[in-house]
């Protein structure tokens, strides 16, 4: 599903450096990334998503491969190949739980809500257990709902990959297990893959496998 | 650009104040140019219009611009009275027919004009219910005056006390609708009509009471000497006009002597009119004017303030401007969390300048259809509205 080889990466004017000589990952592979702050996690993330390109090396996602993809068509790929989950939520303020949902329909190129989407957006708010939430704004959420819509709107597309930056970094344990159960409850019935960033050492046992970024130039892979 | 349009507007919805703040203050600073040229220009072209009408007014010396508003349009301050032998005095130069006016008394707010049947032909007034006023104490009112009192033929309607507590002052007389005006759409519609002398009876010129020579006046009689009856103050005067007691109305004194506001002078052809203005200047007493020469000067003035109005609202209009898009600007930077939200997402780059434009887009459309529907509203209610001030 995804392959990276020969990657490299920094920020300009920061002395952080991403060397990556290879990395795969299997469809409906449930990946968890670990390692101290500052590791190059978040960065991988980006770099698979497209949201930043390497400097040198090639990042495979699926058939694609990411940074020869064009701007407009890494946006539109992001959209309906990848969910994305933050460890803010980033939903936004303004909309219902219902359109917060439906946001990647609103904002991608050729796509539109139409009444099969907003079935799927209820359906899905239901199965996250916010099915009674639909019209109430982030605001009025709990951490944990809020982890929830933005779970339902990383799943609107069904997307063959989803990244999940800290998911549970904002939650509480209960909502921690419940949040992480959804996405590889998804996982396993969809056959899609799953990567994760997380810092809480006690999900680790629910992946089946574990890269742990000791050192921003070494990564080490563990097999559980 | 249907999603941008929709995240826009829930928005604009979410910071509804903040948008109700933008719209308000780009609506006035579209309308109230907008607006304040049409109300000037309205009214400019009402008032000249009707001054046309009246190509000639006589009055007493004093303030032409207080005789034009109070003769012509029914209000502002009282002019210095003339006589009514001012009439007769204009009639006997054979250069013109005189339509006494007397404009001083009120009926719930409405102006009591005081005049002759002349003033009906003179300007084209046409009865729609009723009849016109043929005897003492009989109205006829304008068409507003009956729509906002609910006045028809038959109703009566009392004239206001000038003063309460003057005991020796104008009482009220109880005077009776014969009839309604159709609409003329000028300041007759607003007024109530009735004969030179039930203005007179209304101001105590002339009374009617009691026949003292009747069995069941004789407690009022304080003394008689010969054909000439005193009476004391137990006497009934009348405050209405009836057809058992209309006998009894009577002047004391020359009619001549009775007040005037002022007399409209129709003049037999333009050389009459020029040879009256001729007569009449120098008169120390009198001036006849041209009313459309006093509502230019009037509307030069005001057309002089509508320009300093104008450059400040233009000065407004740029410091407005410049706020919103302060606002805007604040609020991109203030949104940078949420363009890198839609763009790690997938959102196209220029989705968030998108957003941004069409919320301006809205708050432009939504203003500019406010500022439409004000200046709608003041084209139809901001030229009465205008006049009225300025008539103050």
């Amino acid at each position: 599903m995804i392959e990276v080889r020969d990657l490299r990466f920094h920020y300009t004017g920061s002395e952080f450096a991403l060397h990556i000589d290879h990395l795969a990952v299997q469809s409906g592979e449930a990946v968890a990334m670990v390692g101290p702050s500052g590791s190059g996690k978040t960065t991988l993330l980006n770099l698979i998503a497209g949201v930043v390109l390497s400097d040198t090396g090639k990042i495979r996602v699926g058939k694609q491969q990411v940074d020869a993809m064009s701007d407009a068509a890494r946006r539109s790929f992001r959209i309906s190949g990848i969910g994305m989950v933050f460890q803010n939520f980033e939903l936004l303020e303004y909309l219902p739980v219902v359109d917060n949902i439906l946001l990647p329909l609103r904002i991608g190129a050729g796509l539109k809500v139409t009444d099969g989407a907003r079935r799927r957006a209820a359906e899905l708010a239901q199965y996250v257990g916010i099915g009674d939430k639909l019209q109430r704004y982030p605001a009025q959420l709990s951490q944990g709902e809020r982890q929830r819509v933005a779970v339902s709107r990383a799943l609107l597309l069904q997307p063959p990959l989803v990244l999940a930056d800290e998911p549970t970094g904002n939650l509480d344990p209960s909502n921690k297990g419940l949040v992480l159960e959804l996405l590889l409850d998804y996982v396993r019935t969809s056959g899609a893959t799953l990567v994760t960033v997380t810092h809480d050492r006690e999900l680790l046992s629910s992946f089946q496998r574990v890269l742990d970024f000791r050192d921003i130039n070494q990564w080490r892979e563990t097999a559980l | 650009m249907k999603g941008v349009l929709y995240l826009a507007w829930r928005y604009l919805l979410w910071h509804r104040w903040k948008t109700a703040i933008l719209v308000l203050a780009v609506t006035l600073v579209v309308y109230l140019p907008l607006g304040l040229q049409l109300v000037v220009q309205q009214t400019a072209t009402d008032m000249t219009a009707r001054a046309d009408r009246s190509p000639l007014l006589l009055g007493s010396r004093g303030s032409p611009l207080e005789l034009v508003l109070n003769s012509l349009y029914f209000s502002g301050g009282q002019p210095p009275p003339l006589t009514y032998g001012g009439v007769r005095a204009l009639e006997h130069t054979d250069l013109a027919v005189g339509v006494p006016l007397y404009v001083r008394f009120h009926s719930q707010g409405f102006p009591i004009v005081g005049t002759s049947l002349d003033y009906f032909s003179f300007r084209g007034l046409e009865i729609a219910a009723g009849r016109q006023m043929v005897r003492l104490g009989e109205v006829v009112v304008g068409a507003r005056v009956a729509e906002e009192l609910g006045l028809a033929p038959g109703d009566s309607l009392i004239s206001s006390p000038e003063s309460v507590f003057d005991l020796a002052g104008v009482y009220p007389l109880k005077m009776t609708v014969a009839g309604v005006l159709a609409p003329a759409y000028n300041q007759d519609d607003g007024a109530i009509f009735t004969d030179l002398r039930t203005t007179w009876i209304i101001q105590g010129l002339g009374h009617g009471h009691q026949d003292l020579a009747r069995p069941e006046a004789a407690a009022a009689v304080l003394k008689k000497e010969g054909d000439r009856i005193v009476a004391n103050a137990s006497l009934l005067q009348y405050n209405e006009i009836t057809p058992d007691n209309i006998d009894s109305f009577h002047f004391h004194g020359s009619s001549d002597d009775n007040p005037l506001t002022a007399i409209l002078p129709v003049p037999r052809d333009e050389k009459s009119r020029v040879l009256l203005l001729g007569r009449y200047q120098g008169n120390p007493q009198l001036q006849l004017l041209e009313p459309r020469s006093v509502m230019d000067e009037l509307l030069d003035t005001v057309f002089a303030v509508q320009r300093y109005v104008l450059v400040a609202m233009g000065l407004v209009g740029v410091a407005t401007a410049a706020v919103v898009l302060l606002v805007f600007l604040l609020s991109l930077r203030a949104r940078r969390a949420e363009r890198d939200t839609l763009s790690r997402l997938g959102g196209a780059r220029a989705l968030v300048s998108g957003l941004m434009l069409a919320e301006i887009a809205i708050v432009l459309i939504l203003s500019l259809a406010l500022a439409a529907l004000l200046t709608g509203a003041t084209w139809i209610w901001g030229g009465a509205l205008l006049q009225a001030v300025v008539m103050q």
